[in-house]
């Protein structure tokens, strides 16, 4: 190629030597100069000319015949615009929706850290494996560091230029007149250095911030928090902000692109050294054995990934000698937002199924292509007949007819992202905005970029190979003699063709059928979800979760506060009942242990909550057996309270009172009453074993308080919040009712619904359309035949019985394919999301019949008219 | 130019200028000013080479191997491309001097009673 360029470019000199040379010679033979030129041009010829010449020389002839092919692929589509426009339309859409949610995984899970030159950025997490039994304490994440784990890597690597830690999503009340719960992240002083994020306004951490614990309460807030809720003020640098009752000087104001590096935005920032000032209770600096830093490492110019590896792996060597049985393997990637192995293991098969669905989709939108470009292929096939018979090579005419699906695809797949990429990043926002207030506000940036130019070239690419195959050889088919009859009804090709448009329908019918099976089940399941009883009374109660520990309490200042909080509230007209509880019913927050029964070793995962006596009366959830704990039993006490199922599991036959329990500390526990099952941590689920201790004190920090009310929400509400801040006015309570919990398990399956019924529906349609051109192109191609019947003396009813029979049949062997497929989806579907059954009678006896009525729709219009046909006509109209 | 010069100038067949190129520089390598002046030279000036004509023609013969490019000097004493008979381009040149031959032999043979009669 280069070699050519050069050629080309040195012509233009070969030229100008060339004329010099004659106007020399002709100086030579006794003209003057001026006439020796223009003689020596004449004789030349024309300049452009030769050189436009020359250059074809070296153009490749395969892209010429592209050119050739492209134009004449336009203007052939030109010819056809009903067909151009339905095929550009159907994918369009196809491609539209599937760039669209691509573009939404991409911001989610592919997309660089918001951060200048983010390629050099390494996340790092470690796998820990232990021989045996291991210890590990979690915070977050398990592939995140400890603090002197982090500072190893940091002082003895040779291949970053810096590493930073971070805690993400750190919990923190702001103080103001309207006291706030924010999430923030304590990082290490290098952090804003080692990202290269210079603050908007003022200065990040330096190295002297992080120089003794807790020393040094200096903080930089977000772009966002800065105008929301400090009044976008420029003179705050040097002011305090107050986080958990703790005075922090603003050093800066981050810019206003950067929100941390999670995919949850971060408000504020914090030396990581003030970890256990934000968190009073909790001691993670100097626990050497607990995983709570995420580790950010920037690559040193010209290392490579194997010497990343190689020298991390050192020094996690070093570091697995100090504890016996452990290994650690690293996972280092250049970093993402969840590009952690444990967020990953749970991304990837949520992203496969996301786009598998919409795959799917596409799939169909293909199939009605295809059956566009077959029917459209019979009306062409004395014009491809002709070129055949004239020498055309059939390679060739596959090419050209390729070159012209795949101008269908890219005008269908540009207007397809185009839209796709406009509507989803502001339906990301809408949506992202729109959640229920339990749910972190996510920053996804679905606007597209390299990724997804490439994901939409490549399905587009892919697309028209798709559709556009079948058709192009089928109709480059060798078989001049009866088509250039134009006749061949009853050709073999002709039959060919024809159980390839009904294999196509088939096929789309089943994948259809798949889709729409997966809707009714996920409809099923947020029914089953908006209805179901979770067997205690959820209705009339309000609930706050009170987290001292985060909002800088100790523990003696949070059971101080609990003990008078408890006492203003039952004093609340309107209150008639108060509880405490470690996890709140359906709260999606869990407790759990391994217990031994007596005279066995076997290891049964119990979970379980603290709660107050009067927890039981409140919920509703009577003790059928046995007695309720007394106010003055706490954690020392060693009774606990079962539910029935659990006892029935654990002493079948056996009489549960008075059995005891060990727990992993060793510490034996012994039943005291029998609680009634009820849906208390999973909803659908009562059964599951279950235990309650009694609340004591050490549940101060962080616990629930429950109150069943006779007035309105309302004003129980704001009085729960007014006799907490008249305690403490720093504090920040947030009250719901309790069946708002009800909300965070039906947020998904409304979600996840309303996209499977989306994509349900517009499979219908496109697959309704499949049928309906199937069955009009069958019907209009065999109005002889339907002629001659007629002619013959069949009655109508017959003859659209024939055609119905001929027609539905596709779609009954594509409808008894969707159905096992479905059955194997659905498993796999009932695993991932709550309340759907796995062979839900409903589903699969509803959706199938729904789609049979919608095709059988889609037949009739077209049968119909075969009734219609007038013999007379038909036979002499072919 | 007179009407006697140019009944007796011939424009080039299709395709026989590959051949005079191949031809002219089994002499020796020469530049593309040269080449159509040794045409013309050789031809008794009969051959009327349209200069521009040669450019597109040399490049089809490197595409193919034919003839190769050198840079050299002019013989007064400018910097100039000289283009030289490949191996495969002297092997080309017998192929289709042969043909042409035939070629021209067989024209001959259909035309000659034509001028018989003639007289």
């Amino acid at each position: 190629m280069t070699r050519r360029k050069k050629m080309l470019q040195q012509l233009d000199n070969d030229i100008r030597e060339h004329i010099e040379h004659e106007t020399q010679d002709n100086i030579d033979r006794g003209m003057t100069p001026e006439e020796a030129h223009y003689a020596a041009l004449r004789k030349f010829g024309n300049v452009a000319r030769v050189k436009e010449q020359t250059h074809e020389v070296w153009m490749i002839t395969w892209l010429e015949q592209l050119w050739q092919d492209v134009r004449f692929g336009v203007r052939a589509l030109r010819r056809s615009p009903s067909l151009t426009v339905a095929a550009v339309l159907a994918i369009a859409l196809g491609v539209g929706i599937n760039v669209g949610i691509f573009s939404v995984l991409n911001g989610l899970a592919l997309r660089l850290l918001p951060i200048p030159r983010a390629n050099e950025i390494l996340s790092v997490n470690q796998v820990l494996r232990f021989r045996g039994k291991g210890l590990r304490y979690i915070n977050n994440n398990s592939g995140y560091f400890s603090w002197s784990e982090y500072r190893d890597y940091r002082d003895h690597n040779h291949v970053f230029s810096g590493v930073a830690a971070y805690q993400p999503y750190v919990e923190a009340t702001l103080a103001g007149s309207n006291p706030r719960s924010i999430l923030g992240a304590a990082a290490s002083c290098n952090y804003f250095d080692v990202l290269q994020e210079s603050p908007a306004l003022g200065r990040g951490f330096g190295a002297d911030d992080c120089a003794a614990a807790g020393a040094n309460a200096v903080v930089v807030v977000s772009d966002a928090m800065w105008r929301n809720q400090l009044g976008a003020d420029r003179a705050l640098i040097g002011k305090a902000i107050v986080l958990n009752r703790v005075h922090y000087t603003v050093l800066g104001i981050a810019r206003p692109g950067f929100t941390g590096t999670e995919p949850i935005p971060s408000a504020f920032w914090v030396p990581v050294t003030m970890s256990a000032v934000l968190e009073p209770d909790e001691k993670r600096l100097a626990n050497d054995n607990m995983s709570w830093l995420a580790m950010l490492g920037r690559l040193r110019p010209q290392v490579s990934p194997e010497q990343v590896r190689a020298d991390l792996d050192v020094i996690a060597q070093r570091i697995n000698q100090q504890y016996s049985g452990r290994t650690t393997s690293l996972s280092i990637h250049t970093a993402r937002y969840l590009s952690s192995p444990e967020e990953r293991q749970f991304l990837i098969p949520v992203s496969s199924v996301i786009l598998a669905a919409f795959g799917l989709v596409l799939l169909i939108a293909c199939a009605n292509v295809t059956n566009l470009l077959l029917a459209r292929a019979s009306v062409r096939q004395k014009e491809i007949a002709l070129r055949l018979s004239l020498g055309a090579g059939r390679g060739r005419l596959v090419r050209q007819l390729l070159t012209e699906s795949l101008l269908l695809s890219m005008a269908g797949g540009i207007l397809g992202s185009i839209i796709a990429c406009w509507s989803f990043m502001r339906l990301t926002g809408f949506i992202t905005s729109h959640l229920p207030g339990d749910f972190p506000p996510i920053s996804i940036n679905a606007t597209p970029d390299l990724h997804v130019l490439f994901y939409a070239l490549l399905l587009t690419f892919c697309t028209g190979i798709a559709f556009g195959l079948v058709p192009a050889l089928q109709s480059t088919r060798p078989n001049l003699n009866s088509s250039m009859h134009g006749d061949g009804a009853a050709v073999g090709g002709k039959r060919r063709r024809r159980f390839l448009l009904k294999a196509l329908v088939g096929a789309q019918v089943a994948v259809c059928m798949v889709l729409l099976m997966a809707a009714g089940l996920l409809l099923r399941g947020l029914y089953y979800a908006q209805t179901v009883d979770p067997g205690f009374e959820i209705k009339g109660v309000a609930t706050t979760l009170l987290n001292l520990s985060h909002q800088g309490y100790d523990a003696p200042r949070a059971t101080q506060f609990m003990t008078r909080y408890v006492e203003v509230l039952s004093a609340i007209p309107g209150v008639t009942d108060v509880a405490r509880a470690e996890c709140a019913p359906l709260a999606h927050d869990f407790s759990g242990d391994h217990f031994t029964l007596q005279g066995s070793s076997e290891q049964i995962p119990i979970e379980y909550n603290h709660v107050t006596p009067s927890y039981f009366s409140l919920t509703g959830i009577p003790i059928v057996r046995g007695r309720n704990f007394t106010a003055a039993e706490t954690h020392d006490a060693s009774g606990v309270i079962v539910t029935e199922s659990t006892a029935r599991r654990l002493w079948p036959g056996q009489d549960p009172l008075g059995q005891t329990l060990r727990e992993t500390s060793g510490h034996v526990r012994t039943v005291i009453g029998i609680a009634r099952d009820a849906q208390v941590a999973h909803l659908g689920d009562s059964t599951s074993n279950y235990l309650y201790y009694p609340f004591g004190p050490e549940d101060n920090a962080r616990s629930y308080v429950l109150v069943r009310y006779a007035a309105s929400f309302n004003d129980v509400s704001n009085g729960m919040r007014t006799a907490a801040l008249s305690i403490d006015p720093n504090l920040s309570v947030d009250v719901t009712r309790l069946e708002d919990y009800l909300e965070v398990w039906r947020a998904p399956s409304r979600l996840v619904a309303w996209l499977s019924s989306t994509l349900g529906g517009l499979a219908l349609l496109l697959c309704s359309i499949g049928v309906y051109g199937m069955v009009s192109y069958s019907v209009s191609r065999s109005v002889r035949e339907i002629g001659i019947r007629l002619a013959l003396g069949a009655d109508k009813g017959a003859v659209v019985r024939l055609v119905l029979w001929q027609s539905m049949r596709p779609v009954l062997i594509g409808g008894i394919v969707g159905i096992v497929l479905c059955a194997a989806v659905s498993s796999v579907l009932s695993s991932m999301m709550f309340g759907v059954g796995a062979h839900d009678p409903i589903a699969f006896v509803a959706v199938p019949c729904f789609l049979l009525g919608v095709a059988l729709l889609a037949t009739l219009i077209p049968a119909r008219r075969a009734m219609d046909v007038d013999p007379a006509v038909a036979l002499r109209c072919e | 130019m007179s009407t006697k010069e140019q009944q007796e100038r011939i424009e080039l067949l299709q395709g026989t200028l590959d051949l005079l190129i191949l031809r002219t520089l089994q002499l020796g390598p020469l530049h593309g000013h040269a080449i159509a002046k040794a045409i013309e030279f050789r031809s008794d000036e009969v051959l009327q080479v349209e200069q521009g004509s040669l450019y597109p023609a040399l490049h089809r013969l490197i595409k193919r191997n034919w003839i190769s490019v050198e840079a050299g000097t002019s013989e007064n004493n400018r910097r100039a491309k000289f283009y030289a008979l490949t191996a495969k381009g002297r092997k080309q040149l017998s192929v289709e001097t042969n043909k042409w031959e035939k070629l021209a032999a067989a024209i001959a043979q259909v035309l000659k009673p034509a001028r018989q009669e003639e007289r």
